[in-house]
């Protein structure tokens, strides 16, 4: 628990810690990506603007591709660069490098290239209402009993819809290329999330013109939250690409409107609950879940985001009868990818709301409705694993206490009978599943190495990456702790494909969960190895032994068995917990939800660094919040955002107190936080914004406009 | 064009095309790269600089606007009393996450301290209301600059 102070923050400060864009090699020259500006269609022509001398210009495009045109993704199926059709606005067509950055960007922007248009999908409720667009294989999780629903039970079905979201890290995607053809290696300097998938990334397109790629992340990663997942293998080709090319160091940094426009986001939703509940009990005896994700032109990763999706769909309840359904559709959009949470949000968005409305429907308060059906320990997930703790339960215990929520439902209700504003209050829960889903993290195989030097200093070598989240400080503090070593004295390596084992992607609230622990285990298992009390000592006293390296892989408890196939199983071995209450002022004359009070209680185990931990809740409860309240993507009309002019992000004037606790934490496992606080919070908004008006509104987000659309027909009873 | 600024105390004289940015001419003629670009048109504060005393966006402003001015980078700020403090208060609440929004926050904070320097929530969040940070939630920020307030 001990708040160790970051390795990082005093140079990220002063302006001395480098981003991708501070580094630079000599004769290095930059590029940018051109690519599609049709949704759909047949490229017929690229002209280039008059007045350049396109001697100077190094350019690529898929006919240079000397590997494979294909991204390695869990689903390979989109290409680097698109050969004659394009199937999105933002597909890359090729990637055009010069010496100077900003004839550069002229030149691109004034390349005009003619399509033959095709018909085109890239509204959400078109791609998403039309099963035709379904693709890809569809995953169910079949808990039925076959039992006919009892004629007393009430029936509710909703449809509830979520958009797009938008990372929005702020340090733009970028990549560094440094061909070196003596001893045939492409080395690449990465924003990314993920080296060992830059690195195939790179391997595959190149094929065997190289020997081999080496990446190195740059020192600081300024925010990913899984915008870097997969992405920069892309653009890492692409740069390899035009390095291997023009023979010199090629940089590529997107601008901030072409890489809002081409990478990945959060994936929409359309989420169909129909449910019902045996009045007497209040309890949901059934349900059946219908989850749609929109995942672009490509699958890419989206099967996996599909895979957690259905995973979380049902929340945190035990219900007797339960059908989950999940399925992608394809459009004519950059294909949505990896973000914080991966498929939860959406699932907890449809059903914390699907669970307000059966309380509302049966006069019963939120958190009374919560607490008869919320899942205890015998009880088990739809795919039959087990619910081995009542740590959710007591996450929405404690929440409920520390808001003192009931006293406020109550308050609430007398001061709204007099006010033309309105006060709100809502609840909703959460969890997460720590790690890669089901078998996954036995195929990863994770590997980490230590090597002690000769004057005890610990250098651990790991791939995963240092985003934000404090991992690298986190991590070193596992080790030293577990060990009694001095903190200066143990160091997280600046990960780099040679050097590194492959110890997995820094995604899935993997890193704290997967590699801390191991890394603790590693730390003691030295111990007893070495049979050293004092790591000093030892060293000092048996000096020709180092340095020294040691090696450990993760060995997955033998518990998690999940049948992939059928979704039947242990999914995944841990589970963080947390529930929150929001409460909001509406703005009656202007349509505005005003959030003034977050709590979020969470269990993610043992807190390693309390403020590193109380600081990444508390950034990713606000991106769940606004979630709910204000970011989204696409607006029919309108079409897609384009920088942070047009995508609304909050500031620090659109915040509320948010109020961190962390529960259960006295055990040695430290469970996964990457993600929890973000899975959770933007239900709760919707569901203050019906206890303050009793309009339920199932879309998110709470714009104004469309809170204005929801409520024109309604009397707010002032 | 021939433009003379004093930058981080000192006084510098640049050949230059007057419409080049100030985030460019600080980065690549000067190699300050702590001043960063994130949004490129005005709306993070990821670059912001201080001229003659008040916060701009350095990737909105032009070489011709610097000329006889005064210009104070992160790395300027960094030297000073204040922004020493800045950065002990951010360093102990560990508030920093990815860093790329904040030299730009240093920036902003360093301004109101030195301007108003009031221990007040609502007003630190006015002023540092033209900077966007994604991963903190601006908790530990306002607890940071509080800390530096009380402590000045
Ligand atoms: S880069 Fe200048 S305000 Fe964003
Ligand atoms: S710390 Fe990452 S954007 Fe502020």
């Amino acid at each position: 628990m001990k708040s160790i102070r970051k390795i990082d923050a005093i140079p990220k400060l002063n302006g001395s810690w480098k981003f991708l864009d501070d580094y630079s090699y000599e004769e290095m020259i930059h590029g940018q990506l051109l690519y599609s500006t049709c949704h759909h269609g047949f490229i017929k022509k690229i002209a280039f603007p008059d007045g350049y001398n396109l001697s100077e210009f190094t350019m690529v495009s898929a006919k240079d591709i000397p590997g494979e045109n294909i991204v390695p993704e869990p689903e390979c199926d989109q290409p680097f660069m698109a050969e004659k059709e394009v199937f999105h606005f933002g597909q890359v067509i090729m990637g055009i490098a010069h010496p100077d950055r900003k004839l550069l960007r002229e030149f691109i922007s004034n390349t005009k290239i003619e399509y033959e248009e095709l018909s085109a999908i890239i509204d959400i409720k078109e791609c998403l209402e039309n099963q035709k667009n379904a693709f890809g294989r569809e995953l169910t999780i079949d808990h039925r009993t076959g039992k006919k629903p009892d004629p007393n039970w009430i029936h509710h079905h909703k449809i509830y819809y979520t958009p797009h979201q938008e990372q929005a890290y702020l340090e733009p995607q970028g990549m560094i290329a440094v061909w070196q053809p003596e001893d045939k290696i492409m080395f690449v300097r990465a924003t990314c999330q993920c080296p060992f998938f830059v690195k195939e990334g790179v391997e595959t397109i190149m094929s065997d013109t190289i020997k081999e790629a080496v990446i190195e992340t740059s020192e600081g990663i300024g925010g990913a939250f899984g915008g870097k997942e997969d992405f920069p293998s892309l653009l890492a080709g692409i740069t390899s690409l035009l390095s291997y090319k023009s023979g010199k160091p090629v940089k590529i940094v997107l601008e901030r409107e072409d890489d809002i426009q081409i990478t990945t986001k959060r994936h929409p939703a359309r989420i169909e609950i129909n449910s019902w509940t045996d009045p007497e009990t209040k309890k949901i005896m059934k349900i059946d879940i219908d989850y749609r994700l929109d995942a672009g032109a490509y699958q890419t990763l989206s099967p996996v985001v599909l895979a957690r999706g259905v995973l979380h769909a049902i929340s945190g309840y035990c219900i007797p009868d339960a059908f989950i359904r999940g399925r992608l559709f394809r459009s004519n959009t950059p294909s949505n990818g990896a973000f914080r949470g991966f498929g939860a949000p959406q699932a907890f968005a449809a059903m914390e709301a699907h669970i307000d409305d059966i309380a509302a429907n049966l006069k019963v308060n939120p958190y009374e409705f919560r607490k008869i059906n919320i899942f205890k320990s015998g009880d088990e997930f739809p795919t039959t694993q087990p619910i081995l703790e009542d740590h959710l339960s007591d996450c929405l215990e404690c929440v409920i206490e520390k808001s003192n929520y009931l006293n406020k439902l109550k308050e609430f209700k007398e001061w709204n009978k007099t006010h033309k504003d309105k006060k709100g209050i809502g609840i909703s829960i959460g969890y997460h599943g720590g790690g890669y889903t089901g078998n996954g993290e036995k195929v990863l195989n994770s590997e980490v190495k230590v090597v002690i030097k000769k004057d005890a200093t610990v250098m651990i070598f790991v791939a995963n990456t240092d985003m934000g989240q404090g991992a690298h400080t986190t991590l070193a503090q596992m080790f030293f702790e577990a060990i009694d070593h001095p903190r200066e004295k143990c160091l997280v390596q600046l990960p780099n494909t040679s050097k590194t084992p492959n110890s997995g992607p820094t995604v899935a609230s993997r890193t704290i969960y997967i590699i801390g622990n191991l890394l603790r285990k590693f730390a003691f298992k030295i111990k007893d190895e070495l049979g050293f009390e004092n790591l000093e000592d030892y060293v000092a006293s048996n000096q020709n032994e180092f340095p020294r390296e040691f090696r450990m892989n993760f060995v997955q408890d033998p518990s998690v068995v999940f049948d992939d196939e059928n979704y039947v199983g242990v999914a995944y071995k841990d589970y963080s917990w947390a529930a929150c209450v929001t409460e909001i002022y509406y703005h009656a004359d202007t349509y505005q939800i005003e959030l003034t009070k977050n709590w979020s209680v969470m269990d993610i185990g043992k807190v390693v660094n309390q403020k590193i931990a109380t600081g990444q809740a508390e950034g990713g409860v606000l991106q769940g919040l606004a979630y709910g309240l204000c970011e989204f993507f696409y607006k029919p009309g309108y079409g897609r955002m384009h920088g942070f002019t047009d995508y609304a992000l909050p500031t620090t004037m659109d915040i509320p107190e948010i109020n961190i606790e962390f529960i259960h934490t006295d055990t040695p496992i430290a469970k996964g936080l990457g993600e929890i606080p973000m899975d959770f919070p933007a239900p709760s908004v919707r569901n203050a914004f019906h206890n303050a008006t009793g309009v339920f509104i199932d879309e998110i987000p709470l714009i104004p406009e469309r809170i204005l659309g929801s409520i024109k027909n309604l009397e707010l009873g002032i | 064009m021939k433009v003379s600024f004093k930058l981080n105390n000192k006084n510098v004289t640049i050949n230059t095309d007057p419409m080049r940015r100030l985030l460019d001419i600080l980065r690549e003629d000067f190699n300050l790269l702590g001043t960063k670009e994130s949004c490129g048109e005005g709306e993070c504060g990821a670059c912001t600089v201080l001229l003659d005393g008040k916060p701009v966006t350095s990737c909105l402003v032009n070489a011709v606007h610097i000329d006889g001015k005064e210009v104070m980078t992160p790395e300027g700020i960094a030297q000073e009393p204040l922004g020493k403090l800045l950065i002990d208060c951010f360093d102990e609440t560990n508030a920093v996450q990815c860093g790329f929004c904040f030299p730009g926050f240093l920036v902003t904070s360093y301004h109101y301290l030195k301007t108003d320097g009031e221990k007040n929530l609502n007003k630190i969040k006015k002023a540092l209301s033209g900077n966007i940070c994604r991963c903190t939630g601006y908790q530990k920020i306002f607890e940071s600059v509080m800390l530096a307030c009380e402590r000045n």
